[in-house]
């Protein structure tokens, strides 16, 4: 134990004598960690944060499709799908997109229907009149409104409606909430101009999942230009849509791994004389070979732990309290759709522990086995300086 | 004679088979007796260094058997040889080799650090070593910052500290006037009387003359020419 102690401090007293060497080592690898890390804990989060999202959203969406884009739907055809054997409720949705040029962000108007699930409310009530309005954590931030507060929306008519908040969504819930604002549902077909008889998409809630397929071909069959969603279909896309981004980011990803394996390379390929030097004068004086092996082993420990902490800690920063701002150019997209968005730390210890595994094993590896090499010849070259 | 070390036709050649081929030690049969100061002199070349080396187990003979104590050493792997070094010999080597950086108390402790004697046992037989070596003043310099006799006896230091049977000194005059030397024959006069066996490479008169030996070996070419006995 004591042995152990010395060596290790003996170590540490080692790297601190080449300090800027190991600290031109501890800032590359450190990166290296952060990008990494970023990468992971950026597109894990957005992972959790929309499958929290599509646990919340309904099984089944049906869409009209006209000339290949998501069309208002006439509400009859909801009689239609009524009648399918196997349908349970029916529900017409009232939503729309509303870009707002003085914050430059996208809104989700919706109109609200009591079969809404995953909304959390921070403060106040829903809005039950149509000169009233919820809106998401986001929302309210840019526009600086809060309960009582007012929000301004010019609606299809170029007219300026203002809507009373009277009700905030907790910011944590969920990515969707936090760019909502909520209205009555006939104040929302009135803002977009609506025609009557229209919703934006339908509800259908199917009572056996296993019936779902014969379900969707059936409306397919009866109503040949809609389009019917499925949950699981958008978790598949979300899926792909997340490893496209993170490909991207894995390509700044391996510029950082090479600069790191060059560095390793560097070590792994060649002690310097004043290294081999040194772990001759140590064999002279009696230190075993596993001594040395232990003392280079605590040696990549150190510089290796350390830059893994660091890194970590760096890139949770990055991405939970700056928003990935450096990846932003990548994540043009996710910006748009999620402005001002703040992600909630979701971090996956499997991830953690991949990432502990590929950095610091091989950084110990190309430490020691030079060393090793070094420290199983005989050290009668020291005698001869 | 009681000795510590015997070694019998022991020969040691440097890349062997080819064309830079070079017999440093040839077929040296000699003995170390216990306690003594013995002297190994000749001219640069002659095989001093190399003979050393092989004594001290810091590399193996080419042929021939080295006895440690009682024990063959020639053949043993260098994992065995490590642990032979660390009991049984302390080095005082021609360039010192003190680590750089650090400072003198931890060059001094450096080679206990792989035991489980706590630091601070180490580190008060440490100072009492640098008293009687009169350079406890300088425990916390770092090493380059010493005068050559300073890091000669930082040196020493270093190679007592294990408590060794043996000492082994390669040239320890070379940084040194006439002076220093002198205060140096009297360290190891002084470490004789504690009972240490004392090994001196050198080809300083300082050293081989005038009956501090009680044995001196001249070498040429690798070989033995003359043992004398006071
Ligand atoms: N590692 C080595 N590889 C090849 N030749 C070597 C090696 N070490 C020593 N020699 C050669 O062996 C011979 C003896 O060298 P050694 O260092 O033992 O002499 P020395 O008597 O100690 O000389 P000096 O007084 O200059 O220190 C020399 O010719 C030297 O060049
Ligand atoms: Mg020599």
């Amino acid at each position: 134990m004591e042995k152990h102690k010395k060596i290790l401090e003996y170590a540490i007293s080692s790297l601190l004598r080449r300090t800027y060497r190991n600290l031109a080592v501890i800032v590359v690898f450190s990166f290296m960690v952060a990008v990494l890390s970023s990468v992971l804990f950026l597109t894990h989060s957005f992972k959790v944060e929309a499958l929290n999202v599509l646990s919340d959203a309904p099984e089944l969406i049906v869409q009209r499709i006209s000339g290949g884009r998501h069309d208002l739907i006439p509400a009859d055809y909801m009689k239609k799908i009524k009648e399918i054997f196997g349908v349970g409720e029916v529900i017409p949705r009232f939503w729309g997109y509303y870009y707002d040029r003085m914050t430059d962000s996208n809104y989700t108007l919706m109109g609200i229907d009591k079969n809404m699930r995953g909304l959390e409310l921070l403060d106040g009530r829903m809005p039950t009149d149509s000169g009233e309005c919820a809106i998401g954590k986001g929302v309210s931030d840019v526009r600086s409104a809060g309960i009582g507060g007012k929000m301004y929306l010019i609606n299809s008519r170029g007219r300026v409606i203002a809507f009373k908040v009277v009700g905030v969504f907790t910011s944590g819930s969920n990515i969707l909430t936090n760019d909502l604002v909520l209205l009555t549902k006939d104040s929302v077909k009135t803002f977009f101009g609506m025609p009557s008889g229209m919703a934006t998409d339908i509800i259908v809630e199917v009572n056996n999942d296993y019936e779902e397929p014969f379900v969707i071909s059936k409306i397919k069959e009866l109503l040949p230009d809609t389009r019917p969603i499925m949950k699981r279909e958008i978790i598949r896309t979300y899926d792909t849509v997340f490893s496209w981004r993170s490909g991207m980011i894995l390509i700044m990803f391996f510029g950082a791994l090479t600069a790191f394996c060059i560095l390793a390379w560097d070590k792994a390929t060649g002690l310097s004389d004043g290294e081999r030097q040194e772990i001759g004068i140590l064999k002279a004086i009696g230190w075993e070979t596993s001594d040395i092996l232990e003392l280079k082993f605590w040696e990549g420990i150190v510089i290796s732990l350390t830059s893994f902490l660091s890194g970590l800690i760096l890139a949770y920063v990055h991405v939970f309290f700056f928003g990935a701002s450096v990846f932003s150019p990548v994540l043009k997209g996710w910006s748009v759709l999620f402005p001002q968005f703040r992600l909630m730390p979701y971090i996956s210890l499997y991830q953690v522990f991949i990432i502990l595994f590929f950095t610091v094993v091989p950084y110990v590896a190309s430490t020691i086995i030079p060393s090793w090499r070094a420290a199983i010849t005989e050290p009668d070259s020291v005698m001869r300086g | 004679m009681d000795s510590v070390i015997k070694t019998y036709d022991i020969a040691k050649v440097f890349n062997p088979g080819m064309p830079d081929q070079i017999k440093a030690v040839t077929d040296i049969s000699i003995e170390i007796e216990r306690g003594g100061i013995t002297v190994l002199k000749g001219p640069s070349g002659s095989g001093k260094t190399s003979l050393l080396s092989l004594i001290g187990c810091m590399s193996r003979p080419t042929s021939g058997r080295i006895i440690v104590n009682g024990k063959d050493v020639a053949k043993l792997p260098e994992r065995f040889l490590t642990g032979i070094r660390r009991s049984t010999f302390g080095f005082v080597f021609q360039h010192f080799n003190l680590i750089s950086g650090i400072s003198v108390i931890e060059n001094i402790m450096l080679p206990l650090y792989p035991s489980d004697i706590k630091l601070s046992s180490i580190r008060k037989r440490v100072e009492s070593i640098m008293e009687n070596l009169g350079i406890s003043g300088k425990k916390d310099f770092s090493v380059q910052r010493l005068s050559g006799g300073e890091q000669q006896r930082v040196a020493i230091a270093r190679s007592l500290i294990n408590e060794p049977e043996v000492i082994l000194a390669d040239e320890p005059t070379a940084h040194l006037d006439s002076k220093l030397s002198e205060d140096l024959k009297d360290i190891f006069v002084t470490l004789q009387k504690e009972g240490k066996t004392i090994i001196i490479a050198t080809h300083d008169p300082i050293i081989h003359e005038g009956g501090f030996a009680g044995r001196v070996i001249e070498m040429r070419d690798g070989m033995v020419k003359e043992v004398t006995v006071e």
